[in-house]
């Protein structure tokens, strides 16, 4: 079942259009890799459906329920951002829990598992302007699936991370796929998504030039890895 | 001759007052007991008019309460009220004519049009009396205390609200006027024109209409009394008006539209005086000659001083300047550096009142101190060049 | 709003900028009143250096404060709460803070050194100020999009209403002199903030002067409370607008 639904999504920054429309459905259950040059629009599709940014045409639905200025919505949506700035005199604590407050849920129903799995439950007493960029990337991820979403974006997840810590955050995003999620990632690095993804969503100029399962661009270029195939991909300028 | 005889009239009771005072003897002594309700009582030979506690005369309104026209009378503690209200006649509580050594005593006078009304008297005492009018429209109101050609006369700790002038002297010399209170009247606190030779000491004027004028007298002494509260337009603590010779000492201004106005005056002093959060502190015109100004402390005003042209021959030296910001190199507590008292913006209100509103902006701030630093508009003559670095005592 | 009021003010609590803040205006006020000796005199001196101190460090604290929590603002715009609300939390939040150093720094030496009417109307026109300042510097914040622009701009419209302003009326006051502008002066100041609070201190700490302006125009206005409750009523309204525009802005706003 479709979770997450794009139709004829626009986004125009003066007269300049970051992008244009835009058709696609994500479904329960799936991992999506959205890909593509820096500038290319990806941020800004990603933002859409935050509701971070309003889009100038088209309409995006989230379980059926339109993005629009009800905020009810996101009630299902975990996001993991690239972030380096936290309320710097917060503990690391004191953001789980006001997070937890601001999306007016219980103690107990909550789901820590990354706090333990990241190493976090031993700095809670840290204050937020003494983290690395590695333990804020940890923050994010714990904050993103804390709140048990169904569908969860992720922005770059990997950057900054250890390896092994990478590995734990996608393992959690493998799991909420088993579940029925849906995850959304933007990342540059193929190899460490080629094996989660389960499509490719690329983006070019604004506009969204194929989504397909792995495998068929791997079939279809004739490459073993994405790497490889992307580039065939583009030069038979391929649709959807 | 027999001696002195003691009346007693008692209110409501016996011949009344107008009858014992007709068969009563020079001298004599007569005790008043409860309100007497007699109007137009003359005192007219010396006698000694005594009230117990809560005596007094209600002259109902028919025109004067007592009027004394004999020398050597005394009125003590008594309740004087009920003078009929009317412009043609001045019509007073107690009035004295033509009388030499006489003493009102510790009377009341309540809501009467003129209070106390003293009239070519001579070697009289009023002391300790206390005057309250009634709040009405000017017209209808007379002096408290308002004395018309006399001479040594001392008026000693009275108090007197609510009337139009307080105190009111026309031709009045060699007096002395201590320790009174008057507040809240009308017009002036004090008020008075053409007397010479008169001393003010340790009076309190406050929250009067007009403040205190003082107009074509000379040697005035002024010592130690207090000005406050004297707000408005025409307003001042102390109005100067051609007055010759006059020194003003160790008093106090306190928050007054003008603190003090020296208006066409010559040989004035004004020493050791306080002006404390005051408009204008010191307002001296441009028709003032030689007049010193020393010593004195200006603090807290809005403005220390104002001219309305240039300033010669006056002094004005040594005196505390909250606003100096020179230094004193040489350590002997006064700064190296003149005071210019005349700010920028004291000019510029003098031209354009209404930019009043700009009053404690950092602009206008800032275009005081550089026309301190150079003086480009006030007058040259305008400064001290000795100003203290600390507030004197007290 | 409550929350992200709560932890906000938590997280601003510890902030080193407001707490500076606090200890800046503590030394200034209690140094002011040691040195002068003279408390009225202190207190005079602080009515000159506070309205131009206080708006300067709000304004630009709350620019700088906007720009350096802008990606912690998205990640709240994420969560299942409306953007009015996170901006309310966080203006009440940077006001809160700023308003308690204020307490501290300026409201304590007042209440110690000279308890009264005149600190009282000082205090509630600086707290005012405090509101103001917050507002525009959210505002402003929100609009341009780069924090060294930001932090300009700031700094323009700080320097514009403490000096430049009043200076520009001052001209025009006298090129124009020749003509009936009186009725005109006291609207014109009422268009800046920082000289709202100033007359409202003003006609206070200046009603005995006040009191003898002779003109009708203002007689009423300068002689009386109503003035100083007209003067701070309208830094109200100078608090209210650019709030207001700030949440239009905030709400439609691409984060």
């Amino acid at each position: 079942m479709d979770s997450v639904v794009f139709e004829g999504i626009g986004k125009r920054y003066r007269s300049l259009w970051a992008l244009r429309g835009v058709d696609a459905a994500f479904r329960q259950g799936e991992v999506v890799m959205v890909i593509g040059p820096n500038g290319s629009g990806k941020t800004t599709l990603i933002k859409c459906l935050l509701g971070l940014v309003r889009p100038s045409e088209g309409t995006v639905r989230v379980n059926g329920q339109l993005v629009g200025s009800d905020p009810a919505y996101r009630q299902r949506i975990g996001y993991m951002p690239q972030i380096s700035q936290f309320p710097p005199a917060l503990t690391i604590g004191q953001l789980l829990e006001m997070m937890r407050d601001i999306r007016g849920l219980d103690a107990e129903t909550v789901d820590d598992t990354l706090v333990g799995a990241l190493g976090l439950d031993r700095q809670l007493e840290k204050r937020l302007s003494t983290l690395s960029g590695g333990t804020c990337q940890k923050v994010s991820a714990v904050l993103a699936f804390r709140s048990r979403p169904s569908i969860l974006v992720m922005d770059e997840p990997t950057a900054g991370l250890d390896p092994l810590s990478a590995r734990t955050v996608l393992d959690q995003a493998a799991a909420l796929r088993s579940n029925g999620g849906t995850v959304l990632i933007t990342s540059h690095l193929l190899e460490e998504v080629e094996t989660l993804a389960d499509r490719v969503a690329y983006i070019e100029d604004g506009r969204l030039r194929f989504l397909l399962p792995v495998k068929e661009i791997l079939q279809r270029s004739g490459a073993t890895r994405l790497a490889q195939a992307l580039p065939v991909m583009l030069s038979n300028s391929a649709t959807p | 001759m027999l001696s002195a005889r003691t009346w007693s009239v008692v209110a409501g009771k016996g011949e009344g007052l107008v009858a014992t005072i007709a068969r009563a003897q020079a001298r004599d002594t007569i005790v008043i007991e409860g309100m007497v309700r007699e109007g137009n009582v003359t005192v007219d030979k010396p006698l000694v008019l005594i009230g117990r506690p809560g005596a007094g005369i209600d002259g109902e309104r028919k025109g004067e309460v007592l009027t004394v026209t004999s020398g050597d009378v005394v009125v003590q503690g008594l309740v004087i009220r009920g003078t009929r209200i009317s412009n043609l006649d001045d019509n007073a509580g107690i009035k004295v004519k033509e009388a030499r050594r006489i003493a009102l005593l510790n009377n009341r006078l309540e809501g009467c049009f003129f209070a106390i009304y003293l009239s070519g008297v001579s070697d009289a005492r009023v002391e300790g009396n206390t005057i309250v009018g009634e709040n009405l429209r000017e017209e209808q109101m007379g002096n408290g205390i308002h004395l018309w050609k006399c001479k040594e006369v001392r008026v000693l700790r009275n108090t007197v609200e609510r009337h139009r002038d307080g105190i009111y002297f026309e031709f009045v010399t060699d007096s002395r006027i201590e320790g009174n209170l008057s507040r809240g009247n009308m017009r002036y606190g004090l008020h008075f024109m053409f007397s010479h030779r008169d001393a003010y000491a340790d009076n309190h004027f406050e929250d009067n209409g007009a403040g205190v004028a003082v107009m074509f007298s000379h040697h005035i002494d002024m010592q130690r009394n207090r000005f406050i509260r004297n707000r408005g337009g025409s307003a001042y603590g102390l109005l100067l008006k051609e007055i010759n010779d006059g020194e003003i000492r160790d008093n106090v201004f306190t928050d007054n539209t003008t603190a003090l106005l020296v208006d066409g005056c010559n040989r004035i002093k004004a020493m050791g005086n306080t002006f404390l959060l005051n408009g204008w502190a010191l307002r001296l015109y441009a028709n003032s000659m030689t007049c010193t100004f020393e010593a004195n402390v200006f603090q807290g005003n809005t403005f220390d001083m104002s001219t309305n042209g240039e300033l010669l021959l006056n002094t004005i030296v040594g005196n505390y300047w909250d606003r100096y910001t020179g230094y004193d190199l040489d350590r002997d507590g006064r700064g190296d550096v003149p005071y210019r008292p005349l700010g920028f913006f004291a000019l510029l209100v003098e031209r354009v009142p209404f930019a009043m509103v700009f009053s404690r902006s950092l602009f206008v701030a800032l275009l005081d101190r550089a026309e301190r630093i150079i003086p480009t508009l006030s007058p040259e003559a305008m400064r001290d060049d000795r100003p203290l670095m600390r507030r004197p005592h007290g | 709003m409550t929350k992200v009021y709560k932890y906000t003010l938590v997280d601003l609590a510890r902030n080193r900028f407001v707490l500076a803040f606090a200890v800046l205006m503590l030394v200034l006020a209690e140094g002011l009143f040691r040195i002068e000796g003279d408390a009225m005199k202190a207190m005079l001196s602080l009515v000159q250096v506070t309205l131009a101190l206080v708006p300067l460090v709000t304004l630009v604290f709350t620019i700088v404060y906007s720009y350096d929590t802008q990606e912690f603002t998205q990640l709240l715009a994420v969560q299942p709460i409306r953007r009015s609300a996170i901006l309310a939390g966080r203006l009440a939040a940077i006001a809160t803070a700023v308003l308690m150093a204020l307490a501290f720094g300026l409201g304590l030496p007042l209440l110690v050194h000279l308890p009264g009417m005149v600190s009282l109307l000082l205090f509630a026109a600086n707290a005012l100020l405090v509101l103001v300042f917050v507002a525009l510097g959210t505002l402003l914040a929100l609009t341009q999009r780069d924090k060294a622009r930001g932090v300009g701009i700031g700094l323009v419209t700080w320097f514009l209403f403490v000096l430049v302003y009043d200076a520009l009326l001052m001209a025009l006051m006298f090129a124009l002199s020749d003509r009936p502008i009186e009725p005109w002066v006291v609207p014109l100041a009422a268009l800046n903030p920082i000289d709202l609070a100033r007359i409202a201190v003003m006609l206070r700490v200046d009603l005995a002067a006040m009191m003898g302006y002779s003109g009708a125009v203002y007689q009423r206005f300068f002689g009386s409370a109503q003035g100083i409750l007209l003067a701070l009523g309208l830094m109200v309204l100078w608090a209210a607008w650019p709030a207001l525009v700030a949440f239009r802005v905030f709400r439609r706003k691409d984060l």
